[in-house]
């Protein structure tokens, strides 16, 4: 509930009302003020002061003076009358609130009407401050081309002075050349009669120095005038040859500071490219003379598989299949190694390769051959393919019929079969 | 770098513009006179020489000449004055000397290189220097010669790889210290960088460095004094002006380099009437002007007492662009101080001039 002051001290000319408020100790600032124009209101927590006015007063030209613990308010009549009293006595509640709303509203659009007067106003001064610069900078730029034309002018005019004067000196020296060729002329015939063996004086020259157009003059002069010169010019140079070398650049493309750092990143890519693809050679490169014999590589082989170094072995033939893959016992060799290791499909991979290798099938590569069959029929039974092995079995038979061993596991192999066929 | 404040540096004030239906490889001006050429390549693969005069603000076209192959540079630097002919280098390798008062048939010819030629210089005439008046191509097949119009068929001077060695473009040829009939130097750049220093009078190679970017342009200040500056103009928006004055044994030329733009500069050109100022043009259609401050000691000695050159430094004038393509071609008129012609990819060449270099 706020508390409402009262203790509220008016008096009034015809213009003007006057009106003392005094704050029970509180203290007031302009925002606690709010002046419309038929309404009045002090509100300073927890008091508030209220008063409808009797008659409307210009609310922009009265003021408000806080001080001394007191608002003197000086409030200017719209029409000169004297009040009755200050505030509208019998205004029902309605009325109040109607009156109050009222206020309220138009206090608010007042300050739209401020805010939106304020805008226009800076609009335009900055427009204003726009073109006032905008002519300042057109008239600076007229200035500065008109000192450009004018130079322009004045250098055209010298201009034309000067091929002007060219244009003389050029008739000038026309004239002065025609005057020396006729003092050419007479020499000339002077000295042909003197019959005279020189054939420095051309033949031509005396032809052309018939009396002919200022024109060509010129094109005699030039005989004239030149021959005298020749004698001081020296002699064209002898011919040689400069070599020359150029700095070292691996693109055909000009040299740019700015692409440099690129270029050095595709040359390194290049040959570190190149470096992976020579890595099996450049390892090459270390091994020793025997070692770059398959021959001999397969011999170590074989001395590791006999000393049961089944990896060592391989490794040797790999390296030998490397020098030369078209061994077929390395390929053997080394499917017996698998085998060993139980990398079963290496095992047949390599047989089968083998094999490949020993076509024709001679009797020179029986052995082999049923090597290759035995040891590859011995990886699918070891996978479990035994139908596969038997075949392998089988065709190792074939070659080499007199194999008990082979013939003993053929008939386990095909038990094996039997066997699993029944069971399932 | 150091700018020049303010409306004291000299501006480029573009004075004529001419629109090309071909594509312009190199602009001169023909000396002593208000004409100037422009070399190119038709769009049907022919190669153009355009004659041009500078009238008023306008170039007007005074002649055309059309030849089967399409044309990468030209000099009148071997030429006399009286005679003008042009010095040719077409894409094909073969250097023709033209007579453009009668360019039917050219004056001399010859196949001189396998591939394109792609710069040519020459020397001895225009009233300047001494000696024999000599041409330089440089082409892409790594050869640099020198050819004597005398002579026929046979370069005086041929520069090329060992035998065996991968070749590498020969990008810009440029003569210098031919101060005497004797002297004479041959500066080429490669597209791997390097720039070797040719002597012909003892026809060896003298010095050779290498800028770690291809070399588009190179050129002494003056060609026909004691050598004493040499710019050389690269990719990557770099230039080197190195001081020729002193060479040490090992270390060779002192140098000191600017990176102005981001592009390939493609051409530098010194102004005639003032050794120290030149001008570069860019691969994003700028023209950058500088001048060379020489240093308070041009050479000092080193720890074992041999000479050693010191070079100064380079202050940017003015720069400006003009084009969104690059300028390949760049020329000062030997006769008008700050009148320049420079030819774009964008097939166009403009006249321009250069004021207040008298205040430089």
């Amino acid at each position: 509930m706020p508390l409402w002051l009262r203790e509220h001290r008016w008096h009034q000319t015809p213009t003007a009302v006057f009106l003392s408020l005094p704050l029970r100790g509180a203290r007031a600032t302009p925002a606690n003020i709010f002046c419309s124009e038929r309404y009045l209101k002090v509100s300073i927590p927890p008091f508030l002061f209220e008063a409808i006015l009797y008659a409307p007063i210009d609310d922009t030209n009265s003021t408000a003076k806080i001080g001394n613990g007191n608002i003197f308010f000086t409030l200017y009549k719209k029409e000169p009358a004297m009040w009755d009293s200050l505030t509208l006595e019998n205004a029902d509640k309605e009325k109040l609130q109607h009156l109050r709303e009222n206020a309220v509203l138009k206090a608010q659009q007042k300050a739209k009407e401020e805010i939106e007067a304020k805008k226009a106003t800076k609009e335009e001064h900055k427009k204003y401050a726009l073109e006032a610069t905008m002519k300042l900078e057109e008239a600076e730029r007229k200035r500065i081309e008109d000192l450009k034309e004018k130079e322009r002018q004045r250098v055209t005019e010298e201009l034309e002075l000067w091929k002007k004067q060219q244009k003389d000196a050029d008739k000038y020296k026309s004239i002065q050349k025609e005057g020396e060729l006729h003092q050419e002329i007479g020499q000339l015939k002077e000295k042909k009669s003197e019959k005279t063996t020189k054939t420095r004086i051309p033949n031509e020259g005396t032809s052309k120095t018939t009396p002919k157009p200022t024109k060509g003059c010129h094109g005699s002069c030039s005989i004239f005038s030149p021959n005298a010169k020749e004698e001081q010019l020296p002699a064209p140079r002898s011919v040689a040859t400069i070599k020359i070398n150029f700095t070292p650049r691996v693109f055909p493309t000009a040299l740019r500071e700015s692409r440099v750092a690129e270029e050095e990143e595709w040359l390194h890519k290049q040959a570190e490219a190149r470096r992976t693809i020579s890595a099996d050679l450049s390892e090459l490169e270390d091994l020793k003379e025997e070692e770059k014999n398959p021959d001999w590589l397969k011999d170590k082989g074989n001395k590791m598989f006999a000393m049961g170094n089944y990896l060592a072995a391989v490794n040797a033939y790999n390296l030998a299949v490397r020098l030369n893959n078209k061994l077929p016992l390395l390929y053997l060799n080394r499917a017996a190694c698998h085998l060993k290791l139980r990398n079963l499909h290496k095992a047949i991979e390599d047989s089968s390769k083998a094999l490949e290798l020993l076509t024709p099938p001679v009797p020179d590569n029986e052995d082999a051959r049923v090597k290759a069959y035995v040891r590859r029929g011995t990886a699918f039974c070891q996978l479990e393919l035994y139908t596969e092995g038997l075949q392998d079995y089988e065709a190792a038979l074939k070659i080499d019929p007199k194999n008990k061993n082979i013939e003993e596991d053929a008939e386990k192999i095909r038990h094996l079969i039997q066997g699993t066929m029944q069971s399932s | 770098m150091s700018a020049a404040p303010g409306l004291e540096r000299p501006q480029v004030v573009s004075h004529a513009q001419q629109a090309l239906n071909y594509t312009v490889f190199d602009c001169k001006w023909v000396p002593r006179s208000a004409r100037l050429l422009c070399l190119g390549s038709a769009a049907r693969g022919t190669g153009l020489v355009q004659l041009y005069e500078l009238r008023g603000a306008r170039l007007e076209l005074l002649r055309e000449i059309e030849k089967p192959k399409p044309i990468k540079c030209g000099t009148f630097g071997a030429t006399s004055l009286q005679q003008r002919y042009l010095a040719t280098g077409d894409f094909d390798g073969n250097l023709n000397i033209w007579n453009l008062e009668a360019p039917e048939i050219p004056v001399y010819s010859v196949k001189g290189h396998k591939e394109i030629i792609n710069s040519i210089d020459g020397v001895g005439g225009l009233g300047i220097g001494e000696g024999a008046p000599e041409i330089v191509t440089g082409s892409r097949d790594g050869t640099v010669k020198v050819w004597d119009p005398r002579q026929k068929d046979t370069p005086v001077a041929n520069m090329e790889p060992v035998q065996g060695e991968s070749k590498r473009d020969c990008w810009t040829v440029a003569f210098g210290n031919a101060y005497n009939q004797e002297e004479r130097v041959v500066c080429a750049g490669y597209d791997n960088g390097d720039i070797k220093l040719f002597d012909l009078k003892t026809m060896s190679l003298r010095w050779e460095t290498n800028i770690k970017n291809g070399v588009c342009s190179v050129e002494f200040d003056r060609k026909d004094i004691n050598m004493n500056k040499l710019v050389a103009t690269s990719l990557e928006g770099k230039f080197h002006v190195f001081d020729m004055r002193t060479q040490h044994p090992t270390k060779g030329f002192a140098s000191v380099s600017e990176k102005a733009q981001k592009s390939t500069i493609w051409q530098v050109r010194h102004l005639p009437q003032n050794r120290d100022i030149f001008m570069t043009s860019g691969g994003s259609g700028s023209l950058h002007i500088w001048k060379y401050e020489y240093p308070a000691q041009r050479s000092k000695k080193d720890s074992e007492g041999a000479e050693m050159g010191v070079a100064g430094s380079v202050s940017l004038l003015q720069n400006v662009t003009l084009s969104t393509q690059p300028i390949s071609s760049l020329d000062w008129s030997p006769d008008k101080k700050g009148l320049c012609v420079c030819g774009a990819f964008d097939q166009t060449v403009r006249v321009l001039i250069v004021t207040k270099l008298n205040k430089i």
